[in-house]
């Protein structure tokens, strides 16, 4: 089932102008509004932290501070300007979260080399997914257990193949599909140019295909 | 448009629409949580962050509001006055005299005033020869 399409999104071209940073005479955003947007965006961000960083703690970390930061000091913004501003801040404090693991690995890295890695860190996490030959990705949670079951491991298949694409592919693919926004808004927020995010998009796209193909997932 | 493309991603999309709607109740509710926490700094006017708005906007950083506060005003003010005090010490201070008569002794050009002191005339007079 389709998502129902955003409240605050409003139509295109007012997004484009707060991509571009043009400040507009539009009404504020309430408490009441705020509270709902947030409400309605927090578990997707919340999943897009997870694929970004693989921590469920730091994710919820993520997500608040995204969150503290758009209510602190962009809260008296239009409406519709919210959900842009809000994707800006989190891939923004997810980007916060790579610089300082880079910062922490460098410290690391010695002591690491040291101490050998694990065995256990080449294992392929989409390996250990096992999902039903012959399965399709279209289908609903309606159904037996069985089916129910088998949905989640898709899921879960599905989620870890997006863990497994690289960064700006994965953000690129998020935001044009699942944040449905438009390529230029995607490209405003992600600080590169239009053709470079029609070109992660296709390469996650055909990774993904690739990965589902491999276990039998008709795309 | 790459239809194929498009339609395998609206596919994984509802996928992960779906995952979103399995999400575990404990991090629903540590989600509300962090909401409310968040919710709990809304101001009606919150402070004016210059230039774009967009966050991470370096001139809206440094253009903060706090930075221009007093008291580090006066901080910073104090730490220049300091700085330029030392400067003018060390310019015109008694170490650079002593430098002068070192330099003096060691390139054999006394200054007038290393023969006025006594002391260091009767230095000369019991040093060994």
């Amino acid at each position: 089932m389709r998502r129902p399409a955003r409240d605050g999104a409003g139509d295109r071209s007012d997004g484009a102008c707060a991509a571009a940073g043009i400040q507009k005479a539009g009404r504020l955003a309430t408490y009441q509004e705020l509270a709902h947007f947030l409400a309605k965006v927090e578990r997707r961000a919340y999943k897009q932290a997870v694929f970004a960083v693989r921590d469920d703690h730091l994710a919820l970390d993520i997500v608040q501070d995204a969150m503290l930061k758009l209510t602190e000091k962009y809260c008296a913004r239009p409406v519709d300007e919210l959900p842009l501003l809000f994707q800006r801040i989190l891939q923004n404090t997810i980007l916060d979260f790579y610089r300082r693991q880079k910062v922490r690995s460098t410290w690391t890295q010695a002591i690491s080399s040291l101490l050998g890695k694990g065995s256990d860190e080449d294992a392929d996490p989409l390996e250990t997914l096992e999902v039903a030959e012959g399965s399709k990705l279209s289908g609903s949670l309606s159904g037996s257990p069985a089916e129910q079951a088998e949905q989640s491991q898709l899921i879960a298949f599905i989620e870890k193949a997006l863990e497994k694409l690289p960064a700006r592919q994965r953000q690129a693919f998020l935001l044009r599909y699942w944040e449905e926004l438009d390529v230029a808004e995607a490209a405003k927020i992600m600080g590169c140019s239009v053709g470079s995010v029609k070109t992660h998009c296709s390469r996650a796209t055909h990774a993904l295909s690739v990965m589902l193909g491999k276990q039998g997932i008709k795309p | 448009m790459n239809q194929p493309a498009d339609e395998l991603a609206r596919r994984i999309v509802e996928q992960l629409d779906a995952g979103v709607d399995q999400m575990d109740p404990a991090t629903r509710e540590r989600l509300v949580i962090a909401r409310e926490r968040a919710l709990g700094r809304y101001r009606e006017r919150p402070a004016p962050v210059l230039g774009m708005a967009w966050a991470g906007n370096a001139i809206a950083r440094v253009s903060a509001h706090r930075f221009y506060s007093a008291r580090n005003l006066i901080a910073v003010t104090a730490l220049v006055l300091g700085l330029a005090g030392l400067a003018i010490w060390n310019s015109f201070g008694p170490s650079n005299e002593l430098a002068d008569i070192d330099a003096g002794l060691l390139t054999d050009e006394l200054p007038i005033n290393a023969y006025l002191d006594k002391g260091f005339d009767s230095w000369l007079k019991r040093a060994p020869r």
